[in-house]
């Protein structure tokens, strides 16, 4: 996963996110690693359509997709999916409008937390955000990331 | 908006203590039990979070091709 070439990608093109998943935990001082790259963002019509630019250059296309069906990469697309889960030439890269155990875009954007990385600065969710959307999802995955987040919330780290 | 930043000094040594020696009956104390490793949360604290970034990229970039295979073979 080229996290600096997506990050850049869509901060460049002026894209409205948030970065939750492994990508936040690691940068609040998780010590898992993550090969994805989750982004919550902002649903309105530029938006979507700054979505679609940003990610174009790396060619999206849904994971297990066979490779020989078409797929159109475009505002429509994006608009009538709530989590995209694409593999592109940066890597794989998760784009979701609503995540389980979060409030509004709107709502989340306000309680983020700004961090300089990837040579741009981003929003990141805050850790308490984190805890609970990772609790919502109850993966087995999610599930056993817990212990170390909330360590690192109840250490005052990140 | 808040911004995420290197911990000062006191704020590594105090979150660097609470992981070292976890307070009874703490989520700090539950995890050591659960097998979390915390020495590696209090390494990843002396970063700044840039540089937990770039080490998670060095890790990926190494790491990926051998999950490839390993999906590959399986």
């Amino acid at each position: 996963m080229e996290f600096e070439t997506a990050i850049q990608a869509l901060c460049d093109a002026g894209v409205d996110f948030v970065v939750i998943g492994g990508l936040s935990a690691t940068l609040h001082g998780s010590a898992a690693i993550t090969f994805d790259l989750d982004i919550f963002y902002a649903r309105t019509q530029s938006n979507l359509r700054r979505i679609v630019a940003a990610l174009e250059p790396y060619h999206p296309r849904p994971r297990e997709f066979p490779p020989g069906l078409p797929f159109v990469w475009d505002e429509a697309t994006v608009r009538n999916g709530s989590m995209l889960t694409l593999h592109t030439d940066a890597g794989d890269v998760d784009l979701l409008a609503e995540v389980a155990g979060l409030d509004s875009f709107d709502a989340v954007k306000a309680t983020a937390i700004e961090v300089q990385a990837f040579g741009r600065r981003i929003c990141i969710l805050d850790l308490p955000s984190l805890i609970r959307a990772k609790r919502a999802a109850g993966r087995p995955k999610d599930l056993l990331a817990l212990p170390e987040l909330e360590s690192l919330n109840d250490a005052g780290g990140g | 908006m808040k911004e995420l930043r290197a911990l000062t000094p006191e704020q590594f040594e105090r979150a660097a203590a609470k992981l070292r020696n976890p307070p009874p009956g703490s989520k700090i104390e539950a995890a050591k039990e659960f097998g979390i490793d915390l020495s590696l949360l209090v390494e990843q604290l002396r970063l700044t979070p840039a540089e937990r970034g770039a080490r998670l990229q060095e890790a990926t970039r190494v790491l990926e091709p051998l999950r490839g295979a390993a999906r590959r073979r399986s």
